[in-house]
């Protein structure tokens, strides 16, 4: 048998393009909200063998939320469909089969019924729509996870302006205008878990 | 209406949930003095005016700067 996973652990699968930073962000502060530990491809260092890592990611993970809200090819005009998200959700899906008791896989979307046409094959899977907001991003980790002493949608979404609203000194001190990259990924965990350890119910709204 | 998973294991403490981030200790600092600037805003009750600024703004500020 495979080594238990960590039971706070989520993996986050998501698109890293400029459109959906709100929501990655929404989706770090509102996991760490839920006492839950965000973690992303990006943590690992790249190389050799990187499919591998990302497995071995997303099996230490007891959950994993897989956003396929970005189904749209860019305007650029050497655009290519985003793979490694379903690619990630399959390796996922396989390991969830195989050991049930051990991870349990979401699917994200911002529109409902695209899903159905998108990846047809996912059918009888409900993903749960966050209409692209950073509000509907909490509102539905509120609706698919639950525990005690978990904050109410509003509480998180003071907490989600805050965390937003540093993202471009965090950027600036780390050197890049990519808040997915490691560091700033790392420097928003950060914060985001130091706000989450604050009680919740001292901040009532 | 899909039932929510609840999450029986125990809070995990600042500590745990930071264990795998690799931040040095004067980058903790600096992020401290955030930390505690927000923890105050939301003790005090203090109404959040802080807007969130879409990413094109964001460029925009960056690029101004």
């Amino acid at each position: 048998m495979p080594p238990l996973p960590d039971p706070n652990a989520v993996f986050l699968n998501v698109p890293y393009d400029d459109e959906f930073q709100n929501l990655y962000i929404a989706y770090i502060v509102g996991l760490y909200q839920l006492g839950l530990v965000p973690h992303l491809a990006s943590e690992i260092p790249s190389g050799d063998r990187r499919l591998n890592r990302i497995f071995d990611l997303i099996k230490s993970c007891r959950y994993s939320i897989h956003d396929l809200s970005r189904v749209e090819l860019s305007v650029t005009p050497s655009a290519a469909p985003r793979f490694n998200m379903p690619l990630e959700l399959g390796m996922t899906i396989t390991w969830a089969n195989l050991y049930p008791s051990r991870h349990t896989w979401f699917v994200w979307e911002s529109e409902p019924y695209r899903l159905q046409r998108s990846a047809s094959d996912l059918n009888g899977t409900d993903p749960y729509i966050h209409n692209g907001t950073p509000e509907g991003v909490l509102r539905q980790l509120c609706n698919a996870l639950r525990r005690d002493r978990t904050p109410s949608v509003p509480q998180m979404l003071k907490v989600y302006r805050l965390v937003d609203s540093a993202l471009n000194s965090i950027l600036d001190k780390n050197g890049t205008r990519n808040p997915y990259d490691r560091s700033v990924f790392m420097d928003l965990c950060w914060l985001s878990s130091s706000l989450a350890a604050f009680p919740p119910a001292r901040h009532s709204v | 209406m899909r039932k929510p998973i609840y999450i029986t294991a125990p809070w995990p403490t600042h500590e745990e949930m930071v264990k795998h981030l690799r931040i040095s200790k004067a980058r903790k600092k600096e992020l401290q003095v955030l930390v505690d600037e927000f923890k105050a805003k939301l003790s005090n009750q203090e109404e959040v005016t802080v807007t969130s600024i879409g990413p094109e703004k964001r460029r925009k500020r960056a690029s101004a700067a």
